[in-house]
């Protein structure tokens, strides 16, 4: 192959495998998987496994959001009901179904994914044809919209308290396979390693999918919509197949969310507070990086985590001022006030600003 | 011509979604929900004008919508209290002393929650104007923080929100029954819809509006300053908003913190079905929500959010833009 012929794009390609290995970040990213891998034998406490895996799920569910927003341009505010249909599905078909088995588990993440699927392209079709801003409010309205539904069909969903269900064999928490490295391998330490896999796998393939072709001119329309109309892309088709891309990695994201934490609800599951936090998690970590999604999420997810111990430390140190207490309560408050604080001075996110900021001490 | 024909099919739809349940309810029953129904769609109208105008003149998504309705709520639920306390005009058997008290209470409502929208809009929304994403998040953050802001000031928990003594109860009018509060919603809701409607198509400031809405650019060139009808008019949305969630606080009885991401909802649907920018458009996509929801939910009452999403995707389909120009 004649390396002197290569279009922009090709050299650009061509320099980025052959960097895979020598950059810096390449090993950041074996370190972290590396940690992540060694989690269970690191932490004994079932709530540090807990918030790690919460983190891993998350990071899967807040890139593939970051697909539609920081890689498409389009806002969608419903994407949590994709997650909320991988989660419902699992829930009803081991749950309110009792179909206790391997086979089944597979078919309902499988059956949510088409769902999904559907879902978003009919969802695209009807609304980003006209305009993109058109998409935001359409999909909030269709979370609202499940977020009602999952908690009023109650012969189906189990409404507010939703369904707390058992999983097969293997994943069963009271399964064993014996000691290994000092630590009990239980059906949990097992579920967390095939979370892990499905989402390594799932974070893969959106690298992937970002860098194939479709995912260059999806990068071209967020920038100039415009000049890829005039260079004959069918911009809305190239959206929606984003959008539904998304939405599928964030159906077996939910069905990842179910089995770990082996109950769904509305509340848990498919709500607007959660889509919330995905926001946020966007937010902090940088938009249209992929890899900010595990900063934004690590740091919700340990916020969240600890925010009760927070708050009782508050308490104790200020005895006797109720308005302490008050104000620690209200901590949803600093969220909000974090949300706005970020898109104002670091609109870029954590992973945005250190990149830059390296690019720039580069070019110095 | 062909415009004069074309604006006769929104109202003809309206007609035939008004009529169509008496297939299935008896007549009385049919009054009396079209009467709710209509109150509903006024509350909505009020709600979802305001994020219109909004849209429109600003092109400025505002999520915060929703805790600026509940802002209203509360302050209303607050003056009625205190205004109460004073003259004990909520409690008096006079229709006309209720009416006062309760006019009273949204004018407070309103004013408050407009100058709220002010520092909102200028603290907040200012900075990012021309990024519809940032103007999201932002809004979004805003929202968070306004809720929360609620939930220092007046507590976490429901209240039950006070309702003049006129207002309870219901006429019997040849054995139809008639709510009382519903016919003072939908009066009290057209009052302001004509008001809205008479500054934007009478005064010179709703031109400036009207053509804002359009094209904002233009209007900088003319020599006005956009950024101050901006401010304006963000502040007579969230009066809007704010009188919209002091009437459905009354019509419902009770408030709660987050009662804005509930309304929200509807508000976006009947903008969206409306055409964003358009008054009439809000009104009629107000009463077409109300209406349906009202007659569904008496039908089959698990659907009733069902149809909502229904008339969204099937007016969406028929007419992508929603049923009225930007600016009418």
């Amino acid at each position: 192959m004649n390396k002197e012929n290569f279009n922009p794009v090709q050299r650009f390609r061509l320099r980025e495998t052959e960097e895979r290995y020598r950059n810096p970040y390449f090993f950041l990213k074996i370190l972290l998987l590396a940690f992540f891998l060694a989690t269970p034998f690191l932490f004994r406490s079932f709530e540090i496994l807990d918030v790690v895996l919460k983190i891993i799920i998350f990071s899967a569910l807040v890139a593939s959001y970051d697909i539609i927003l920081g890689y498409t341009g389009i806002v969608s505010l419903g994407h949590v009901m994709y997650f909320g249909i991988g989660a419902y599905l699992v829930g009803i078909f081991v749950g309110k179904l009792g179909l206790v088995s391997y086979g089944y588990l597979a078919l309902a993440v499988l059956i949510a994914v088409v769902i999904s699927g559907i879902l978003s392209v009919l969802i695209g079709f009807f609304s980003l044809r006209i305009r993109a801003i058109f998409f935001a409010m359409i999909t909030l309205a269709f979370l609202e919209f499940i977020s009602i539904l999952s908690s009023q069909l109650r012969s189906i969903t189990g409404g507010e308290d939703g369904i707390s269900f058992k999983l097969p064999h293997i994943l069963a928490i009271d399964y064993s396979f014996g000691r290994f490295l000092g630590i009990e391998v239980t059906g949990r330490i097992v579920s967390y390693y095939l979370i892990l896999l499905v989402c390594l796998i799932l974070f893969l393939l959106m690298l992937r999918f970002v860098q194939s072709p479709v995912g260059r001119v999806l990068q071209s329309i967020r920038d100039n919509e415009q000049r890829s109309i005039a260079l004959g892309y069918k911009t809305y088709l190239f959206q929606v197949i984003a959008s539904s891309f998304a939405s599928c990695v964030a159906a077996v994201t939910g069905a990842c969310f179910a089995i770990w934490v082996r109950y769904v609800s509305p509340d848990s599951s498919v709500s607007v507070s959660i889509m919330l936090d995905v926001l946020l998690m966007v937010i902090v970590g940088g938009m249209g990086t992929l890899y900010g999604g595990i900063f934004g999420a690590a740091f919700l997810v340990i916020t969240r985590a600890f925010l009760p111990k927070l708050q009782t430390l508050i308490v104790s140190l200020l005895p006797g001022v109720p308005f302490a207490a008050r104000l620690s309560e209200r901590w949803l408050l600093y969220f909000g006030l974090l949300f706005i604080l970020i898109v104002y001075f670091f609109p870029k996110g954590i992973v945005g600003t250190a990149q830059e900021m390296i690019s720039r001490r580069k070019e110095e | 011509m062909s415009t004069q024909q074309k604006a006769w099919l929104p109202a003809l739809a309206v007609i035939a979604v008004f009529l169509l349940p008496i297939l299935f309810i008896s007549p009385k029953t049919y009054i009396t929900l079209t009467i709710s129904g209509v109150a509903m769609g006024m509350l909505l109208f009020l709600v979802s004008s305001g994020f219109s105008l909004i849209f429109g003149f600003m092109s400025v998504l505002n999520m915060a919508h929703g805790a600026l309705f509940a802002w209203g709520a509360y302050i209303g639920f607050s003056a009625f209290t205190v205004i109460n306390k004073w003259t004990g005009w909520g409690a008096s058997d006079s229709i006309f002393l209720n009416m006062m008290i309760f006019l009273l209470v949204l004018m407070v409502a309103g004013i408050g929650v407009a100058l709220l929208g002010v520092v909102v809009e200028r603290l907040v929304i200012r900075p990012v104007y021309g990024s519809h994403l940032f103007q999201i998040f932002i809004t979004v953050g805003a929202m968070i923080v306004l809720e929360e802001l609620i939930r220092m000031v007046w507590g976490p928990d429901d209240e039950v929100m006070p309702v003049p003594m006129n207002f309870i109860g219901s006429y019997d009018l040849f054995d139809v029954v008639v709510s009382k509060y519903p016919l003072i919603a939908i009066a009290v809701g057209s009052a302001l819809y004509l008001i809205v409607f008479m500054i934007l198509r009478r005064t010179r400031l709703g031109m400036i509006v009207r053509a804002g809405v359009e094209n904002p650019e233009m209007v900088q060139v003319m020599g006005h300053n956009v950024y101050r009808y901006f401010t304006g008019v963000f502040a007579a949305g969230s009066a809007l908003a704010a009188i919209g969630g002091g009437m459905w606080a009354t019509f419902v009885k009770s408030i709660h913190p987050a009662m804005g991401g509930e309304v929200i909802v509807f508000a976006l649907i009947v903008a969206i079905i409306g055409g964003l920018g358009s008054m009439t458009g809000s009104v009629v996509g107000a009463l077409m929500v109300g209406l349906s929801y009202n007659y569904v939910a008496y039908l089959i009452p698990k659907a009733a959010l069902g149809i909502t999403m229904l008339l969204l995707v099937v007016i969406l389909s028929i007419k992508p833009t929603g049923l009225f120009r930007e600016g009418t």
